[in-house]
């Protein structure tokens, strides 16, 4: 009675199956704006973070070392990071008993409401027509409830932060088969997966006040350098933050 | 066309790799619990990988709503366990009891073993409680999860080699080569999976066979499953289940083969060994209620009335009355209704202080046009629970101009 998810994942997985071409975009909830150096507390929730391979046939296959490594570096690039985003970051703390069940319920409600953004309003292919509408009106309203307020560490922090990331790097085999694929038959096939998103959650009233997702991130997280610039692209685009590029001043600004 | 001969070279040298880990279901002999050798860590990348995921999987698993944290329940199901497989073995497993009113059980790769309450409800000793938790133990002892992984990766491995020279030569007959390939790549593995089933059963049955329990109890969990299935299919009127036919894509082998076999095979001299009945209906005896009603509310007529009368044939019980009545009441016709309410009569004979006979009785009765006493018997219920979560909304049930 071993699980089934095997298979589905293997039948999923197998071959051309590459989602749609890169993404990225970027949304702030309307009058939102947390000003550089407003002297906000953000907590940021356990960071989601999976890394592995990507076999010829396209299956994920987890790496418990380089998802160690990597989610070190990632908790480093986050401390390192605090200056340019202007507020102070706080590490949630680990909690027990009630207190990490509500964790866990929350982190899992971020995770379902956020990937709804992504497939519903975000990028195109499976967008809802009501999003659509709120994305020419510059509408972006989602929200947890105001029950995030009974999370652990939420009475001293003004903001939570949900960190989600998962890379598979193509596999050697993956490679080659790219390479054939695209000389001979001239298909293309997709070496690698490096997705993630990022959020940021009114602690009062539940509220997502900006959500970044990149389904084609660069820099590799195995390594600490790797893993600031990383950061730095799930960042993107933070209120408040002092990012390289171009600010990001109006909602929803997004390669389609 | 060469490439295509080319693809199916390939499937020839693969296709006996994937079956390679197949065990020979030997049917001659009982099989003996394989020597112990300590409690493994995980080796290579795969493994170490698998187990990380798991961990952090079983670290989400452990703050679920789903997750029954009564410690009493908790140390009963470990300790049959550990009678099944051992006190060393059963030291790697971790148990979580999921409210989850399906006939289920399942290991993974690190140690975490769920067990779901549908598993509870259907199981009639600790015997039987001990062959299905022994048959997931051999999956973790055999490292089954790391094994499928591993061969359901060079399946699809080689079936998109195979895809990209099909695309290269473009044939009729290299598409056609492909499409048999893919299929006996699949059906290899769906084979496969079935294989480390029957050596999940042979495994568990070892255990039990060395174990203090009667390991007859094996093959009764598939007798009874069938006898399930079966009386679930006649009230809705379907054909009777086929339990000896094998889908492509099963993932058991049929509950009749497990049955035969994992009867054969089982101990002679151990048929004298206590199952544990009476144990376990007395550890059960307080969740019954609760099992009941999530499997009542599955509304498999059928399935619940085969697993009432199953759990009254040691005698009725008040609850079982009452689960009964439940069962009759939600389905809803007149005759149901009426039936109901002789069933929640018998609970309430056998026990007047029950709340939920009443609650059930009161509701039955006003819906056959017995108004008065119906209310009676809802008052009764307040009287019993009157902090009940529906207190309010019977109360106006029993008002008097209602």
């Amino acid at each position: 009675m071993l699980s089934k998810k095997l298979f589905a994942v293997a039948f999923a997985a197998v071959l051309f199956a590459a989602p749609a071409t890169a993404q990225e975009r970027t949304a702030v909830k309307k009058g939102f704006d947390l000003a550089n150096g407003s002297r906000k507390t953000v907590l940021v929730m356990r960071p989601t973070v999976r890394v592995g391979a990507q076999s010829t046939g396209g299956m994920f296959e987890p790496n418990g070392d380089w998802t160690e490594q990597s989610k070190k570096n990632i908790e480093l690039a986050l401390a390192k990071i605090q200056g340019k985003l202007g507020n102070k970051i706080v590490v949630a703390p680990e909690a027990f008993g009630d207190g990490a069940r509500l964790t866990e319920e929350y982190a899992a409600l971020f995770a379902a409401v956020s990937q709804s953004v992504i497939n519903y309003q975000f990028f195109v292919g499976n967008r809802l027509p009501t999003k659509k509408r709120d994305n020419k009106a510059d509408i972006f309203d989602w929200s947890l409830g105001s029950g995030v307020a009974n999370l652990p560490g939420a009475k001293d922090a003004d903001y939570a932060l949900f960190i989600y990331n998962k890379d598979a790097y193509g596999s050697t085999g993956r490679k080659l088969l790219q390479a054939v694929a695209l000389l001979g038959p001239g298909i293309a096939v997709k070496s690698g997966e490096h997705a993630g998103y990022a959020g940021l959650v009114d602690l009062r009233t539940g509220d997502v006040l900006w959500l970044n997702a990149d389904g084609a991130m660069g820099a590799d997280v195995r390594t600490a350098e790797g893993a600031d610039k990383r950061v730095g692209q799930l960042l993107e685009g933070f209120p408040g933050s002092q990012p390289e590029k171009t600010s990001v001043t109006t909602s929803a600004v997004a390669k389609p | 066309m060469k490439r295509s001969r080319i693809a199916l070279a390939a499937a020839t040298l693969i296709m006996p790799t994937l079956a390679s880990g197949t065990p020979a279901v030997t049917k001659s002999a009982p099989p003996p619990p394989p020597p112990y050798a300590g409690v493994y860590q995980p080796r290579g990348v795969d493994e170490i990988g698998m187990w990380r995921d798991q961990d952090e999987e079983e670290r989400q698993l452990s703050k679920s709503p789903l997750v029954i944290r009564d410690e009493a329940l908790n140390s009963y199901v470990k300790g049959v366990l550990c009678t099944a497989v051992g006190p060393d073995r059963c030291k790697a497993a971790r148990i979580y009891i999921l409210r989850t009113p399906v006939f289920n059980a399942t290991m993974a790769p690190n140690g975490t073993m769920r067990v779901f309450t549908g598993l509870l409800l259907r199981m009639r000793s600790e015997a039987e409680l001990a062959a299905v938790l022994g048959h997931e133990f051999g999956h973790f002892e055999s490292r089954h999860g790391l094994n499928r992984f591993k061969a359901a990766r060079s399946g699809t491995d080689l079936l998109s080699w195979a895809a990209v020279l099909t695309s290269m030569s473009g044939s009729y007959q290299a598409q056609s080569s492909f499409n048999s390939l893919q299929l006996s790549v699949y059906g290899g593995l769906f084979h496969y999976q079935r294989d480390n089933e029957r050596e999940a059963d042979l495994l568990g049955l070892g255990y039990l066979n060395a174990s203090t329990l009667r390991p007859q109890a094996a093959s009764q969990v598939w007798q009874n499953v069938m006898g399930e299935a079966e009386a679930s299919a006649s009230a809705r009127g379907l054909r009777k289940p086929r339990f000896d036919a094998i889908a492509f894509t099963a993932s058991h082998p049929p509950d009749a083969e497990r049955a035969a076999y994992l009867g054969a095979l089982a101990s002679p001299e151990g048929a004298s060994r206590d199952d544990g009945a009476a144990r376990y209906a007395k550890a059960m005896s307080s969740w019954l209620p609760l099992f009941l009603d999530d499997q009542i509310k599955l509304n498999d007529f059928g399935a619940s009335e085969y697993i009432i009368t199953m759990l009254s044939s040691g005698g009725w019980t008040a609850p079982l009355w009452c689960a009964r009545g439940d069962l009759y009441r939600a389905r809803g016709n007149q005759r149901d209704l009426v039936a109901a309410v002789e069933f929640y009569n018998n609970a309430v004979a056998l026990d007047p202080k029950l709340p939920e006979a009443q609650r059930g009785l009161g509701l039955a009765l006003l819906k056959t046009g017995r108004a008065s006493e119906g209310k009676a018997a809802l008052s009764r219920y307040l009287a019993l629970k009157p902090d009940a979560p529906d207190a309010a909304m019977i109360g106006m049930l029993t008002a008097k101009d209602s």
